[in-house]
């Protein structure tokens, strides 16, 4: 603390104040003034599914400038089928045999991979608790499975909030990310997601994903996958609001469908 | 001083040289600034919300105003996550606890995020002479890193190199086939420093922006490589700056939205990660300590001069590299500083010493683009010309002497010829008596001697006139003036 107060006092100082009176933030209320958040979380709240299929079109239409394979699932089968599909078709990069691991999340686990992809050699992890010998199996995963607690339309924004069964490293060391986000978690942009946030007790650490990893150092070539996942499959699940609104034209909606066939007959 | 000496070159206008003749930077230069300089201007041009900018630097010099309290409130809010926060007074201190941090933790290697900040304190010697391995992370940084160079941009650090020469270094460094295709190299890059940021015992970063209110620091980078430093390793120590803070989140969210529109012209960077504190216990990764380093080395200094505590508003996003003129022929390595372009001129000497710096602003323009392009509004211009006032008079406060008093006493005597007539002609008359040794067959002066000797480095100078203007004018129109009469006959119509 001594450290703190010296440095303190020289700031003070040099804002020629004298040094040694302590200034408190409650002589000066304006600095951390709260802006009234109710009109945004309202908004948020009250969105129909039809304003939030719109918010999933341009969500999609962002995704794909920033080089993020999304589409609409239906479904919870359907999301399953697209995950059973993306790992049994991409390569493996870092390692020799096919592990995937998913955070301990009620929509992911509900899914169950385990069982689909039984007779696959595929190894699945869960990210329960304080798992000691977690990171070893992340290290070993070629495909990471989160699902967001916000989505942002207008950047193609995932948010990652850290928390028990919900490890960092999930959506970074593999070397492919698959976010299955549920519709009701889209926003509109960072303003209503900042409200959001400030909302709940924000936890000690969270992350903003937009995109796969990506690099331009070498003379300026855009390479994805540079420290982080080299592809991110971002799965929206969006049940169809009504028959006009799946027929939205939105791209990627019908692609998933494709692999049902492939996913009911894993599960038999 | 009657000796006839040219002024050396100094290593500004060397490497300001060695840059304007590469063709490679030349052409990466312009194409950085074609891309984003022109970018950003015409993305502020069209931006719906034109109160943005203006808003963001009413906060940030607000929050300058404050900072003592904002600072407290962000230390207070970081240990109540868990986080660890000292305050460091200069360079050396903040050195001396992060090798603390690595001693207690038995840390045998670092992997670094980029951080400019950890530049400035020159760490990664300190580090290494305790026998510490400093890994940089970011491809650029760890391009340069493996050449022995320097970055010459803020988010383009190994702007200056090119795909065969860097395709060489891995192949020389790493061991690896030679190949000059991006791809194939940033593969390898990513395979070897996998392995390093898996095996480190701590990560270190910067801060782009911390927030007061949460108590978080954000990091923003487009590779991940910072997500690793700071998730994978036992230990992750952030360097920043004090006055990378903003006090509420809403200030932290159009802050930001400036930053990576500036940088790059992006919504949002690929990560942006904030952190406040260690790992939970109930956390499976993630760090054990979390140490947040808050550096003024200088910087209280340039908040008490009303007239350049604007310099602390930056938000370091490197727009105003990506539309000076000059910074776009010289290139980076001339400022021979972490901080290179416009900012770097500014910034470098008042953190660093104005004598000793003294090319980087006079080397500048002057143009105001960087002004124009600042998502701050930062005038950079205005200190760079309050910069060189300091050289050319000195001053107490910034410890600098006159730059050059050979050239003040030129212009001391320049303000008393203008200020005499009388002595002004007598001087005329006595300089065209003078001039006739230099003037050559063209009629033109080819070389000065003495002080004046790189007014005509690079050009010829016209020789002075035969008659004055005022005598010419005596001669051919002063009879064709039109007569008293007439004038004041005009007047009265
Ligand atoms: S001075 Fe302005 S443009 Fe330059 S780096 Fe700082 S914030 Fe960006």
């Amino acid at each position: 603390m001594d450290s703190q107060q010296t440095f303190l006092t020289t700031i003070r100082k040099s804002l020629g104040l004298p040094p040694t009176e302590e200034r408190s933030k409650t002589t000066f209320p304006g600095l951390f003034r709260q802006t009234n958040k109710a009109e945004i979380l309202a908004r948020i709240r009250q969105r129909t599914p039809q304003e939030l299929d719109k918010l999933v079109g341009i969500l999609l239409s962002n995704a794909k400038d920033l080089n993020i394979s999304a589409s609409v699932v239906a479904s919870r089968d359907e999301a399953a089928a697209a995950i059973v599909h993306l790992v049994k078709t991409k390569n493996l990069e870092f390692t020799p045999t096919k592990h995937v691991v998913h955070h301990d999340h009620p929509d992911l686990n509900a899914l169950q991979l385990w069982k689909c992809l039984e007779g696959e050699g595929v190894t699945i992890h869960t990210t329960f608790g304080p798992d000691r010998q977690l990171r070893e199996k992340t290290i070993a995963s070629f495909i990471g499975i989160t699902a967001p607690a916000i989505g942002v339309a207008e950047s193609a924004t995932i948010i990652q909030l850290t928390k028990p069964g919900q490890p960092r490293s999930t959506s970074l060391v593999p070397s492919i990310h698959i976010a299955v986000l549920d519709r009701k978690n889209l926003v509109a942009d960072l303003a209503e997601a900042y409200a959001l946030l400030k909302e709940m007790a924000l936890p000690d650490s969270f992350v903003c994903i937009s995109g796969p990893s990506k690099t331009a150092d070498i003379e300026a070539t855009m390479v994805h996958g540079a420290h982080g996942p080299r592809e991110l499959h971002l799965l929206v699940l969006s049940p169809p609001t009504n028959e006009i609104a799946i027929d939205t034209g939105i791209p990627g909606t019908e692609e998933p469908v494709a692999f049902q066939e492939e996913y009911l007959q894993c599960k038999k | 001083m009657s000796k006839t000496t040219p002024i050396p070159p100094s290593d500004y206008r060397t490497a300001a040289a060695a840059g304007i003749a590469s063709p490679r930077l030349q052409k990466s230069l312009q194409g950085i600034q074609n891309r984003f300089g022109k970018g950003a201007m015409e993305f502020w041009a069209k931006m719906d919300d034109q109160e943005l900018r203006h808003r963001v630097k009413e906060s940030r010099m607000n929050t300058l105003a404050h900072l003592d309290i904002v600072l407290a409130e962000l230390a207070k809010n970081i240990r109540a996550r868990g986080g660890q926060v000292y305050f460091a007074a200069t360079a050396q201190d903040a050195i001396d606890y992060t090798l603390a941090v690595a001693k207690k933790n038995n840390v045998k290697r670092v992997v670094k995020g980029k951080s400019m900040t950890s530049a400035e304190i020159a760490i990664d010697p300190a580090l290494e002479e305790a026998g510490i391995e400093v890994v940089e992370t970011d491809l650029g940084e760890y391009i340069i890193q493996l050449a022995g160079d320097k970055p010459s941009h803020i988010i383009a650090p190994c702007i200056h190199l090119d795909r065969a020469q860097i395709g060489q270094l891995f192949t020389d460094k790493l061991g690896i086939d030679y190949s000059d295709d991006p791809p194939t190299l940033t593969m390898a890059a990513r395979k070897a420093l996998r392995e390093k940021m898996l095996g480190a015992e701590m990560g270190l970063t910067g801060c782009n922006l911390a927030c007061a209110e949460t108590g978080h620091i954000s990091l923003v980078s487009n590779e991940g490589n910072i997500r690793m430093a700071t998730t994978m390793p036992d230990v992750h120590v952030a360097l920043m700056g004090m006055e990378r803070v903003v006090a509420t989140f809403d200030e932290h969210r159009e802050t930001l939205q400036l930053l990576t529109r500036g940088a790059a012209l992006q919504k949002l960077s690929t990560y942006v990660s904030f952190q406040g504190g260690p790992a939970a216990l109930t956390d499976p990764d993630g760090p054990r300590e979390f140490h947040l380093v808050i550096i003024d080395n200088g910087r209280s200094k340039i908040l008490a001069d009303p007239e350049f505590r604007e310099v602390l508003a930056c938000i370091r996003c490197g727009a105003c590299l990506n539309i000076c003129p000059v910074y776009g022929k010289i290139g980076g390595h001339a400022y021979d500083s972490p901080y290179c372009g416009p900012i770097g001129a500014v910034v470098t000497p008042l953190l660093d010493g104005i004598n000793k710096h003294a090319d980087l602003c006079k080397g500048e323009t002057l143009c105001g683009a960087c002004r124009d392009v600042c998502p701050v509004e930062n005038d950079l211009p205005r200190m760079l010309a309050a910069l060189r006032h300091k050289l050319a008079y000195g001053s107490d406060r910034w410890n600098t002497s006159q730059h050059n008093p050979a050239e003040a006493y030129a212009f001391a005597l320049w303000k008393l010829l203008v200020s005499h007539p009388v002595l002004y002609r007598t001087s005329l008359w006595f300089g065209k008596l003078f001039q006739w040794p230099f003037v050559r067959k063209n009629k033109m002066i080819g070389s000065l001697a003495g002080l004046a000797t790189g007014w005509t480095k690079d050009r010829d100078l016209p020789p002075l006139a035969g008659q004055t203007f005022a005598q010419l004018w005596k001669k051919k129109y002063a009879a064709r003036r039109p007569n008293e009469s007439r004038a004041q006959s005009k007047e009265a119509s």
